[in-house]
């Protein structure tokens, strides 16, 4: 007992007892609720266990399954391309030798706005009657108005642009950082020996940036779901589930249906989504770091 | 402990104006070092009544309000369902509906305990029956919320529109009397994208709650007896199919789905809009020259009727509760009464809100005669026969609001023309039954 009490765990504790509190009773909570049919108004169904009923359930809903393929294709497809359009950013603003830090604050805009305000004003440009896009596009010719936020593929377009708009500046911030710190030596260096501009962003510049891209990959992976503001003000999932997302199918089923047990159930599910997207990206990362130690 | 309420059976007389309502019955007491917890709901047609009954509350009894929250009710609701779970109930009044009213079991009290039957009796009995929940009066109206056709009156004066309508659908244009007159006008009047015939809310249980009263109009309805769904029927088939018919003929605008409350008013209001189905909150907007272009060209009809012959009336009130954890229930009480008074009442009647007490529509239509407020008593006469003859409350059951989020993303999927409107409706009933079944009717 004293050599416990004198021991490294001593120190530890604080920590321990806080992650505890804070990280694993809410998960254990919460994991419990999904056996059981806990509903939000009816707090004694917090105790009546179910087994695995709400996954059953869950296992055969279709709806849910494809609210969860198009989470999985909105999150590659929106990281990706912010991931593109950030590098772009990045390299365009590493080029500059005057008023780059100007541009560095202006880049960051996008990140100061609320995901709920940028659902707003994406939603208002986009929306059918008296939105930006509609008038300015009728400036061009198109008279009939384009449905952005009913139609199937555009209103997810729609919804894309608004999260890429808001979040490309992540990307853009985290690669310049990683540009600024490349060593000049060996692009130099093979700028003498003959390489062209692409030879070297793809031989030099990318392998060293490669660590910071998949950081910050993780980081977006993991924070993503921040855009459910955004879904949520723009079209609420719909029309007709066209738009349904994890995240607003996970806060309808538990906030507004009170069914939080299936709701967990569900997020429990998802999770592996998350765990999936964070292990692919934190091994390619360690892979890239390997890579460049060997180089 | 010893009965701090005073209740002033004197039957003090309200006075608005040079206009008095029927003697009420106050609920006046000596509050002093009490404060009152309160949750309201927020927004701009919500809370001029704070603003006016909260210092005159105070002021009389000695208490104090201390507002925690104000916010949307949709937002309100997730918070008190959140309190709920967490055992958290640490308000005395909060904001309340009588279609979200079931869902909150029994935190609220039951007002037959605690409100002199002098007071209930100053409202309208329907009324308070549709705030009783499993026969507990867990709220007191405020004001009640049902719907009616506003329409541009130029529109069917228009000589050329008159003979060119005749010519086409061979009966006179007028404002309409049934809902497949609603649609033939409305595809008449659409000139998209710069006009359109009509409008209706497109999503939760807003689009949901007009399928509803369709149903019902149409001679049908949503459930049974045993709470079996049984909208599936020509007669749901009927109503989904009216929606979807104005959506493919282009005469309403192509983002209906995604409208709510805010959207077809000010859609109304922007002048592109023929007819609007809406409540009567709006009616001042409509007319004021500062918010609105069709002003000083607004008619309203009472909500056409079905192939049943009954009229669309989906209606509900607004209202206050008082928890069961509130410590202070007298103060409480007295509260609930103030902000349900005839100066209350009369206060959100100026603004155009159907009043729960009969003796203020009394108040507001001489008011709105003295004043020579033709638009304005046109509204409250209309409202009032609505609210006496056509309303009908949703079922008001716990699981309203889960059946609306199971039947609404249907209904938009065979308005879209992702499903039929029999394999939407076979699909929402299938859902039902299981809501239903889940929560023990059957």
């Amino acid at each position: 007992m004293r050599k416990f009490l004198n021991g490294p765990w001593v120190l530890l504790m604080p920590t321990l007892i806080i992650l505890t509190c804070v990280v694993l009773l809410p998960l254990l909570l919460s994991l419990w609720t999904s056996f059981t049919p806990f509903k939000l108004t009816k707090p004694d169904t917090l105790y009546r266990f179910v087994g695995f009923r709400n996954y059953e359930r869950l296992i055969g809903d279709l709806d849910f399954w494809i609210a969860f393929g198009r989470t999985v294709l909105f999150l590659a497809i929106a990281l990706n391309l912010e991931l593109v359009f950030g590098l772009g950013i990045a390299l365009l603003i590493n080029k500059i030798t005057y008023g780059q830090r100007t541009l560095r604050t202006l880049m960051m805009f996008p990140m100061m706005f609320s995901p709920i305000l940028v659902g707003f004003q994406w939603k208002y440009i986009f929306n059918d009657n008296i939105g930006l896009m509609n008038n300015f596009l009728r400036e061009f010719g198109v008279i009939q108005p384009i449905p952005w936020l009913v139609d199937g593929i555009l209103a997810n377009v729609s919804i894309m642009a608004a999260e890429i708009w808001s979040s490309t500046s992540v990307f853009a911030i985290l690669l310049l950082a990683g540009l600024l710190g490349i060593p000049k030596d060996p692009i130099e260096a093979a700028k003498v020996d003959g390489c062209n501009s692409w030879q070297v962003f793809k031989n030099i510049t990318l392998p060293f940036l490669m660590p910071f891209v998949f950081i910050a990959m993780t980081i977006r992976s993991l924070d993503v779901a921040r855009a459910y503001d955004i879904v949520q003000m723009m079209t609420g999932g719909g029309p007709a589930k066209r738009t349904e997302l994890l995240w607003t199918l996970i806060s309808r089923t538990g906030y507004v249906d009170a069914k939080m047990g299936m709701a967990n159930a569900m997020s429990y599910i998802s999770i592996f989504l998350s765990i999936a997207f964070t292990f692919f990206f934190f091994y390619k990362l360690i892979e890239a770091r390997q890579r460049l130690s060997y180089e | 402990m010893m009965l701090r309420l005073f209740l002033s059976l004197v039957l003090a007389v309200s006075f608005f104006g040079s206009f008095s309502a029927k003697a009420e019955t106050e609920l006046w007491g000596d509050f002093s070092g009490v404060t009152l917890r309160v949750k309201l709901i927020g927004g701009g047609q919500y809370e001029g009544l704070y603003n006016e009954v909260i210092p005159w509350w105070e002021e009389n009894t000695g208490g104090k309000i201390e507002i925690v929250t104000q916010k949307n009710h949709f937002e309100l609701d997730k918070e008190i369902k959140k309190d709920i779970a967490s055992g958290n109930l640490d308000f005395c009044v909060a904001s309340n509906h009588t279609s979200f009213a079931s869902q909150y079991g029994n935190i609220y009290t039951d007002l037959n305990n605690i409100m002199p039957a002098s007071v209930l009796a100053d409202y309208t009995p329907l009324i308070l029956e549709h705030s009783t929940v499993d026969g507990r009066l867990v709220q007191m109206p405020r004001h009640s919320d049902v719907s009616n056709l506003y329409y541009q009156k130029s529109l069917y004066e228009d000589a050329d529109n008159k003979a060119n309508f005749k010519a086409k659908y061979g009966y006179d244009l007028t404002p309409p009397e049934t809902w497949d007159q609603v649609k033939d006008q409305a595809i008449f009047f659409s000139n998209p994208p710069d006009f359109y015939g009509t409008q209706y809310v497109g999503k939760e249980e807003a689009i949901a709650g007009r399928f509803y009263e369709l149903v019902i109009a149409n001679g049908g309805a949503l459930f049974d007896e045993d709470y079996r769904p049984i909208f599936n029927s020509p007669a749901g088939v009927e109503a989904l199919q009216w929606f979807i018919d104005l959506y493919n003929a282009k005469a309403v605008p192509d983002g209906v789905l995604n409208y709510l409350w805010d959207d077809t008013g000010l859609g109304f209001a922007s002048g592109t809009i023929a007819m609007n189905l809406d409540w009567a909150g709006w009616a001042g907007f409509f007319n004021d020259p500062e918010n609105s272009k069709v002003a000083g060209d607004i008619g309203l009809v009472r909500a056409p009727m079905g192939s049943g012959g009954l009229r669309t009336g989906w209606s509900g009130s607004h209202s206050f509760s008082m928890t069961e954890s509130c410590p202070d229930k007298e103060a409480a009480a007295s509260f609930l009464w103030a902000l349900t008074s005839n100066k209350a009442q009369m206060i959100e009647a100026r603004g155009g809100l159907s009043p729960t007490r009969p003796a203020i529509w009394d108040a507001i239509i001489a008011e709105k005669k003295a004043e020579g407020d033709e638009f304005m008593l046109m509204v409250f006469e209309t409202f009032k026969m609505s609210l006496a003859e056509d309303a009908f409350t949703p079922p008001l059951i716990p699981e309203w609001i889960e059946f609306t989020n199971a039947l609404y993303p249907e209904l938009q999927a065979a308005i879209l023309g992702d499903k039929s409107p029999e394999d939407a409706l076979a699909t929402a009933s299938k859902k039902a039954t299981e809501i239903m079944e889940d929560a023990g009717y059957f």
